[in-house]
């Protein structure tokens, strides 16, 4: 045994000590990052108008992937409409719609669906009697027009702009004049977010998961992330139920109570307030047992080295 | 292994025929050789009708054949001289131990012990500390356990009034009227046809071992029967479509909320648990070992929901004393 180990150069035995501080620093992201953002502000940051329903004032004829996305905050200033005492009303969309709607509709969904939207065994279902909300849902959020067949249709950019879905949309819907989910217009300006909190935990995290990143679910199905939902499509899933999903009518969620979750959707869940800067997408213990065995574990072999080599 | 054990000295002696190795593992080799030999000269005989086969133009089918033939021969006679005839094993390779000297042992150890010895003797306060906060960290693990042990689940006969410990009853009681976690009254036509709704009884709201998953059941397709399939004695436990089902999973008590409409699942997202409510919520895969247990329900002239009498079993998962 020798009696004097030799030294090791600074930048060597300042290494371990450096790693330790740097795994503190990251474990101190992960653990502050984990969960939802709590509910602190008072309004959501964005409102859909009266006009067109789903759409941002002046963004009517923009591309499909422009609608869908995050109602800016400009449009809360401008949303002030009738009815408003729930943040929310159906609206009957125009007669004009009902003709262009049904040339869509027979060029893009009359294959699967038929021609008089009453389905076809085993390709595609009866369509007559859901309303223009579910049949807006379904194509805004580009589940329709189905690209495979599989056991769950998938969000993607949809296929027509804002106008031309609420025409398909309007057809569909006069074929069972009064039946089914209307149009929904959402104000979510006035939504109280901590009952949104409140409703979202006891309907709808059980499935999507309390950070709305959605989860597997038996035989295949899944809840999908909640991230690029609109007001408007949060309010349509809940009053229509759209695959596996239940349906939630104003008897069970209120209008108010729909609005609130909707803000608390678009506000909060889409909007994660990460205070310790890396949320890691909020899909729970996996993805964090990933980050904690590989940096964790690694980090704790180096502060061993550490522990181990006494000067 | 001992030191006693030969070793082998220098390089391995070059092989030779009378080498002990070499006893091949059939009783008889002469036999086996022949056997071999026959095999790889039935493969060679194939390989020369192939090669005519395939002069003379034959059809594919005789050129397989033949191929085939020659190929199965040779294989089986050069398996058979590997697996009879050649050295079979097992060889081992001598080594001697790596025992240190108990001589060498106990210095070390002596080495060690005395100097640990006395570096821990020198700073009693230390030790003092040390002892101390051991001592209360085994405690700190050992209550918690301990208290887990008890109080003994009350039996339902001398259950004095539902409790939260009563492992055995519920509080629901026939007449119980259906409430949210909020307290608001379920009217019948609250829920939508594949609508879903957590509830309690009026007065316990938020009570664990009381929530109820309440579900109507839309049609599963247009030719089958519009409410769900009662099991036999269950008919009328239902109303409206609507059935109730205790809401903790039958295996490790889970809150079971992940409901799938149309295909009438409820999933339980701890073990993926699946209980088909259509029929008396059995559970189709998972390892909940029990269906969910059914709450009788009825509608009062009002139309709010009741429950119309009692779990006829304990809820959640299985314990020691369950009927």
């Amino acid at each position: 045994m020798t009696t004097e180990t030799p030294r090791r150069p600074a930048l060597a035995r300042l290494a371990a000590p450096a790693a330790l501080v740097g795994a503190v620093a990251i474990f101190g992201l992960v653990a502050f990052s984990s969960g939802p953002a709590s509910a602190d502000t008072t309004t959501a940051p964005g409102a859909s108008t009266g006009t067109v329903p789903g759409a941002q004032p002046g963004t009517v004829q923009q591309t499909p992937t422009a609608v869908t996305a995050v109602p800016s905050p400009t449009a809360a200033a401008a949303a002030t409409s009738p009815a408003n005492e729930t943040g929310i009303y159906y609206t009957d969309l125009p007669n004009s719609f009902i003709a262009p709607g049904q040339a869509l509709f027979a060029a893009n969904c009359s294959s699967c669906h038929g021609a008089e939207a009453n389905g076809k065994i085993g390709v595609g279902p009866n369509l007559q009697g859901l309303g223009a909300g579910t049949v807006d849902f379904w194509v805004s959020t580009g589940r329709m027009p189905l690209a495979a067949l599989t056991v769950q249709a998938t969000r993607k950019p949809p296929r027509f702009n804002r106008i031309q879905t609420l025409e398909i949309a309007a057809w569909v819907q006069s074929l069972t004049p009064g039946q089914g989910t209307k149009v929904p217009v959402v104000h979510t300006a006035s939504a109280d977010l901590e009952a949104g909190n409140t409703l979202f935990t006891l309907n709808c995290a059980a499935c999507h998961t309390i950070s709305g990143a959605g989860d597997a679910l038996a035989e295949g199905a899944f809840a999908p992330s909640l991230h690029l939902a609109t007001p408007t499509q949060v309010v349509e899933a809940i009053r229509s139920g759209p695959g596996n999903m239940p349906r939630f009518g104003p008897g069970n969620i209120t209008n108010t109570e729909a609005r609130d979750i909707a803000a608390y959707v678009t506000g909060v869940l889409q909007h994660p307030n990460n205070a310790g800067g890396a949320g890691l997408g909020g899909i729970g213990p996996v993805g964090e047992g990933f980050v904690g065995l590989l940096i964790g574990v690694g980090v704790l072999m180096l502060v061993c080295f550490w522990i181990g080599d006494r000067a | 292994m001992s030191d006693k054990s030969p070793r082998t000295e220098g390089a391995l002696p070059p092989a030779t025929l009378d080498d002990p190795h070499l006893l091949p593992s059939t009783r008889n080799p002469k036999r086996m050789e022949a056997l071999a030999a026959l095999a790889m000269l039935v493969g060679t005989a194939g390989f020369v009708a192939f090669i005519v086969a395939y002069w003379v133009n034959a059809s594919n089918r005789w050129e397989a054949l033949t191929l085939g033939i020659g190929m199965l021969g040779l294989g089986v006679g050069v398996i058979a001289w590997g697996k009879y005839l050649m050295p079979q094993g097992p060889f081992v390779e001598e080594r001697h131990d790596f025992h240190s000297t108990d001589d060498e042992r106990s210095a070390f150890n002596a080495a060690i012990t005395g100097r640990g010895g006395l570096e821990v003797k020198r700073r009693k306060v230390l030790l003092g500390v040390f002892a101390l906060g051991g001592g209360i960290m085994t405690l700190a693990l050992l209550i918690p356990g301990v208290r887990s042990l008890g109080p003994k689940p009350a039996k339902s006969e001398d259950n004095q009034g539902p409790t939260e410990s009563s492992l055995f009853t519920t509080n629901w009681k026939k007449g119980s009227k259906l409430v949210t976690v909020g307290g608001r009254p379920v009217m019948v036509d609250d829920l939508e046809l594949g609508g879903v709704l957590t509830v309690f009884p009026q007065g316990f709201e938020g009570s664990s071992p009381d929530q109820v998953i309440l579900l109507r059941l839309a049609q599963l397709g247009p030719n089958d029967p519009p409410y769900p399939i009662a099991p036999p004695g269950r008919t009328d436990w239902g109303v409206q479509g609507y059935v109730a089902y205790s809401k903790l999973c039958t295996h490790l008590g889970c809150p079971v909320g992940l409901y799938q409409q149309r295909t009438q699942q409820l999933v339980c997202p701890c073990h993926q648990s699946i209980f088909n409510v259509n029929a008396g919520a059995v559970p189709e895969f998972g390892p909940a070992p029990r269906p969910l247990p059914q709450l009788p329900i009825t509608v009062d002239p009002t139309g709010q929901m009741r429950a119309n009498g009692s779990f006829d079993q304990a809820v959640g998962p299985g314990f020691w004393e369950r009927p």
